[in-house]
């Protein structure tokens, strides 16, 4: 990885200590569309925001959640473009794993992998790191996991998680109504209204409310 | 504390600015709007070598706004991709393929710092064998979506606007009514009648999937057409 051009790294230590690509990568995340995730005890729920610039788009062309292997999931916050490209080599090493062991990828291994390659955008030369945080989701012989994967390359379990814009509304609603032995309906039903705290229309919650109900 | 902008190269490669910006791409868009319209008033110009029309195969077409020369890059890039993917797999490249190659083409130049990103907005047209006729726009950011309707350039806001106004009740046009629509919505930005050497117009259509660049003698039927109904 790298370019031969550029022999030298673009992500270098500031005087105290600190990567600032890596921080101003964490800007551009905290600018793009909320997503979260929630696991519950038995599934995980990841959601996102799905504002189009224009009611021009056609909205099925466009799908923001994408699917790793059969049984792991992921979203982002941040830049589109460069989630295609993780999304695109986590699919490739999880189909390596799968052809070399003849067994589904565990989530954690995925998370790990791609987890490296975000850290090694930061370090390589002639590249900027990705400007995007993602939510994986899977179910795997240890149960229902959520990671959360930063541009550094640093992952974390988490039994919710929020991303992008409002993030601290969100986590703030999530922590008062997370309980740990949540079922999957209530915790896709949590995930719903807790984007709603930053983004649907009071309209629009009525409608999903009464559909529901 | 953090220094300032990264050593002032944030606005000369792709890396991140404080705010988590990355001004290249933005001027890569400015670079788009910056192309301009091209006038073909020069007596010594071949006028059918002024393009921004591209047949990348017998099906797909490609409308490129912005800088030419990024723009024919990106067509000889695509046409040879899009011929690989005939023989590799044995079908024709579906409209929405090629634009997400495109677009994650772009986005590499995003990232990697020793290609800059190009000044090229690029609408992929063609006909879908499971969704029928299909619209992509692709940007210097690497962004793409499926569009009803869109617009790139210098006036591209108040086309939108236009065309939104139109696709607001989402209508279903005919053949007829989508190429008036469009060059009406050319008409009303550009503030001025144009005549039928001053555009260019590419279609596809159910029943003859094959891109064709329209003739003047067709763009004048439509360009008559639509000074009737008004």
């Amino acid at each position: 990885m790298g370019d031969s051009q550029y022999s030298f790294s673009l992500t270098t230590f500031s005087p105290s200590g600190k990567l600032v690509q890596i921080e101003h990568a964490l800007t551009a995340v905290g600018s793009g569309q909320t997503s979260l995730g929630i696991k519950a005890a038995n599934g995980v729920v990841i959601a996102t925001e799905k504002k189009l610039p224009s009611i021009l788009v056609d909205e099925t062309s466009v799908q923001k959640i994408q699917i790793l292997t059969p049984n792991i999931g992921v979203v982002y916050s941040g830049m589109g473009p460069d989630s295609r490209v993780l999304v695109r080599k986590s699919r490739k090493q999880a189909e390596q794993y799968q052809r070399l062991y003849k067994e589904p990828i565990p989530v954690t291994q995925l998370v790990r992998e791609t987890a490296a390659v975000m850290q090694e955008f930061t370090q390589s030369g002639g590249v900027r790191p990705f400007g995007v945080s993602l939510l994986v989701a899977g179910y795997d012989d240890k149960g229902p996991q959520l990671y959360q994967v930063d541009p550094s390359g640093s992952y974390f379990s988490w039994k919710a998680s929020a991303m992008g814009k409002n993030v601290s509304n969100a986590k703030a609603f999530l922590e008062k109504r997370y309980t740990d032995d949540m079922e999957i309906d209530d915790a896709v039903h949590t995930a719903i209204l807790t984007l709603k705290e930053g983004v649907l229309t009071p309209a629009e919650i009525e409608d999903y409310l009464q559909e529901v109900e | 504390m953090s220094r300032g902008s990264g050593g002032g190269y944030d606005r000369h490669i792709t890396i991140f600015s404080p705010e988590g910006r990355l001004f290249q791409v933005e001027y890569a868009f400015k670079a788009v709007k910056a192309a301009g319209v091209t006038s073909i008033g020069d007596k010594l110009l071949d006028p059918t070598s002024v393009t921004h029309l591209f047949p990348i195969t017998k099906f797909l077409g490609l409308l490129a706004t912005g800088t030419t020369a990024d723009a024919r890059t990106l067509v000889q890039q695509a046409r040879n991709e899009a011929a690989e993917f005939r023989f590799k797999y044995g079908y024709e490249m579906p409209v929405d393929v090629l634009a997400k190659w495109i677009a994650d083409k772009s986005q590499v130049y995003t990232q990697h710092a020793y290609m800059r990103p190009l000044g090229v907005v690029s609408m992929v047209l063609g006909l879908d064998d499971e969704f029928g006729p299909r619209l992509f726009k692709c940007d210097p950011a690497g962004h793409f979506f499926g569009h009803k309707a869109t617009s790139a350039g210098l006036k591209e806001q108040e086309a939108i606007n236009f065309l939104e106004k139109k696709m607001k009740n989402d209508p279903s046009f005919s053949y007829e009514e989508t190429v008036q629509t469009a060059i009406s919505a050319l008409q009303s930005v550009l503030q001025e009648d144009f005549k039928a050497t001053e555009i260019e117009v590419g279609v596809v259509r159910e029943g003859n999937p094959v891109f064709r660049v329209l003739s003047t003698e067709e763009i004048d039927e439509h360009l008559t057409a639509i000074s009737e109904r008004d």
